[in-house]
């Protein structure tokens, strides 16, 4: 029954490619787009470090710490700093060349050991940028945050470390000071130290494998790998498939309006074969739509997929979901016009709320309680998660649970479809 | 024993009752004619026969079962050709035959050998292999219809299926629905068209605003109005009550009155010279007086007091 109704489709779709060539190109250019906003690919890190500069007036060792932690393989993905004298950098931000400018004044290593005043630095930010100079406000923000703490926690410490960092201090004697404070923080600080008493999870506790502990800070696997495009691209992917899958169902609308769906009921008693060839037929142009944009889309930004079987089988999870959700709003919604109109919110509601953005940025109600609900922050996340090497077996339950959603939409959809058509549809 | 029995049959939608306690029967090898102006509830009546829509009360019997006891049963025995075309307009007429052969169960092998037999008594078959959306308004009612047959049915339902189209495409239906009677089906066939009621249909029930308001056969039907004639007299009526005319109920019966004309039926069986005479001595100048056979139209102005083609 099924082949025969899908043989149907497919027939009637070749002869009228058009529509579905459309559904195909669409992807493909909403894939292109993304690439010309985000500029190439991501093999050249094509954001771009963050380019920053240093003036350190104070000409401590701080200064040279800072360049060091820049200079580290994983600060210098990410972040160029590059040291300059007040006048140039000033200079090289005019002129929209650099993010941001860390100040280290005079006298603030001096006054940040001996605690006699206020240590302060100083942040100017390009006003022509906003997420880059943003970046490192944070940074910095984390950095003031740790030196605090060391003040806070060893500052008894501190007239032993000064005369060492301020190279006047005897050299020879400096490994009793780096012992003493080894065995402060053995004594005081151990427990809290290692392991740490604060991590952070990179799984989100749905894609956590069941009884394994989540990846710590520092440690997670895979992590250094991650791709910015690859990140953009299964969260856009997540929101443009739901407004394609929304497209895609308006074939049903067309055997509501050829009254071929009331023949078909003349014929069998049960509407669920027709709905699941539909949703079947929607599921493969689904993914052919994301093998556009994720095939497509990788082979624009040069984004290796890292897990793409998974991938392939976590998308055809989410294309089962969003093809039922779709027929469940043509039962409940059969004015096409309307229909429409609550598809394009639907698909936008779950795309911004459920991973487009990154979920950190969404306000906290929705963060905590709406969003890890919705199937499309499943799919999103886990696929994230896949890409980062996170998510371990988690993706199979993740397609599962969207395939198993999607059968009970469908039949959802044709309990509420053939009670609609025995109250009197007519379309 | 009927194929289809339809037992005080209702359904309403909101305030409007669409179909209130109907009652008849379709019998082997009859074609019954549901006959009623738009929005009598014809179609609202075939829906429920064939289980679109649940009726509010009453009960349908197809084969002596109750339709919503084995409604894939019931399915099985009837065909349903509904009253807007409903296939595929991309597919050629064949790929819908088979098409609606496997969705009435039949296997590819079937549906093809069947669908060809269809086409050829269509007349389809020059054009089988055409896309639905090149034929004319006959043909593609032609298929439609087509595409109720493909299992055999029994029972035929077929809700106004010349709705449309051409008088030539029509006679072809027709005479194909008479080719379908002969072969033993049962059928239901619903229509607003007098002449086809009245030359198709060996029983007709009338319907108007969802009521049955007579059944019968044509004959029967027209004895309702008291004889095989009525007399159409053409004169000034205006300002007249012929009620009021001394004996005039007693002779004649009134279908229907306007300003130019009367349309009477003789009281029990009268010699027609009679009743002329006795027209042409009714107080009003008599411009014309003709006789002729009641139709269904008289029957139901005499039922309704207006037009079926109004």
């Amino acid at each position: 029954m099924l082949r025969v109704l899908l043989a149907k489709d497919l027939r009637r779709a070749l002869r009228n490619p058009l529509p579905w060539l459309i559904h195909l190109i669409v992807p493909l250019a909403m894939t292109m787009l993304l690439g010309l906003v985000f500029g190439g690919h991501s093999e050249s890190n094509a954001l771009g470090r963050i380019r920053f500069a240093v003036v350190d007036e104070d000409k401590s060792r701080l200064g040279d710490l800072l360049r060091t932690a820049a200079d580290q393989p994983r600060g210098g993905r990410h972040f160029q700093l590059v040291p300059m004298e007040r006048e140039a950098a000033l200079r090289e931000i005019d002129a929209g060349k650099i993010s941001a400018v860390l100040i280290i004044p005079t006298n603030f290593m001096s006054n940040y050991l001996s605690a006699r005043e206020p240590a302060s630095l100083e942040l100017i930010k390009n006003p022509a940028e906003s997420v880059n100079p943003a970046v490192v406000e944070e940074l910095l923000g984390a950095g003031v945050t740790a030196l605090n703490a060391i003040s806070h926690n060893f500052s008894s410490e501190f007239p032993q470390w000064r005369p060492l960092l301020e190279g006047k201090g005897d050299y020879s004697k400096a490994f009793l000071v780096i012992e003493r404070t080894g065995l402060k923080i053995m004594l005081e600080y151990k427990d809290y130290l290692n392991p740490p008493l604060v991590g952070y999870e990179k799984e989100s506790p749905a894609a956590k494998p069941a009884g394994k502990p989540a990846a710590q800070a520092g440690g997670s696997n895979g992590g250094d790998t991650s791709d910015l495009f690859a990140y953009l691209l299964t969260g856009f992917s997540g929101m443009f498939l739901l407004f394609i899958a929304g497209t895609a169902n308006s074939d049903l609308y067309s055997e509501l309006r050829l009254h071929t769906l009331e023949r078909y009921q003349t014929l069998r008693d049960s509407l669920a074969p027709m709905l699941a060839s539909k949703a079947v037929f929607a599921v493969v142009l689904l993914l052919l739509c994301s093998a556009m944009m994720l095939g497509g889309g990788g082979l624009i930004f040069r984004v290796h997929w890292r897990h793409p079987l998974e991938l392939m089988v976590l998308t055809i999870g989410y294309a089962c979901f969003m093809a039922a959700l779709f027929a469940v709003f043509v039962a409940l919604m059969p004015d096409e016009r309307r229909a429409a109109v609550l598809n394009n919110l639907a698909a936008m509601g779950l795309g911004l709320a459920g991973g487009v953005f990154p979920p950190q940025s969404l306000p906290a109600f929705l963060r905590e309680h709406i969003t890890p609900l919705l199937p499309s922050y499943w799919f999103v996340n886990t696929a994230r998660n896949l890409q980062d090497g996170g998510a371990g077996a988690a993706w199979g339950w993740t397609a599962f649970k969207l395939a198993a959603l999607g059968a009970v939409l469908i039949t959802l959809a044709a309990m509420l479809l053939r009670r609609r058509f025995q109250a009197g549809l007519r379309t | 024993m009927s194929l289809l029995r339809v037992e005080d049959l209702s359904k309403t939608f909101g305030a409007i009752r669409a179909v209130d306690s109907i009652s008849f029967e379709v019998r082997p090898g009859e074609i019954y004619g549901l006959l009623g102006p738009n929005g009598a509830g014809k179609t609202t009546t075939i829906s429920m026969l064939c289980g679109l829509l649940k009726p509010d009360a009453g009960e349908v019997l197809v084969a002596g079962t109750a339709f919503w006891d084995d409604p894939q049963k019931a399915k099985s025995i009837m065909g349903v050709v509904p009253q807007e075309l409903a296939i595929y307009e991309e597919l050629s007429g064949r790929e819908n035959l088979e098409f609606w052969g496997r969705m009435a169960g039949l296997s590819s092998r079937e549906a093809g050998s069947r669908a060809t037999e269809l086409l050829e008594a269509l007349m389809l078959t020059d054009r089988a292999k055409d896309a639905v959306n090149k034929y004319s308004g006959g043909m593609k009612r032609r298929i439609n219809l087509g595409c109720a047959l493909l299992h055999r049915p029994q029972l035929l339902l077929l809700d106004e299926p010349t709705v449309g189209i051409d008088p030539q495409a029509r006679l072809n239906i027709l005479e194909f629905i008479r080719k379908l009677q002969s072969a033993g089906t049962a059928i239901l066939y619903t229509t607003h068209y007098l002449e086809e009621a009245e030359t198709l249909c060996q029983r007709i029930g009338i319907i108007d605003h969802g009521r049955l308001l007579a059944e019968g056969t044509l004959s029967q039907l027209q004895e309702r109005l008291g004889g095989h004639r009525v007399f159409v007299l053409e004169a000034d009526f205006k300002g007249t009550s012929p009620e009021l005319w001394p004996g005039f109920e007693q002779r004649f019966r009134v279908i229907q009155k306007t300003e130019r004309q009367l349309v009477v039926a003789a009281v029990g069986e009268r010699d027609p010279s009679e009743c002329l005479k006795d027209l042409l001595g009714l107080p009003v100048r008599a411009e014309n007086v003709t006789l002729k056979r009641p139709s269904l139209n008289d029957v139901f102005l005499q039922l309704t007091g207006r037009e079926l083609r109004e």
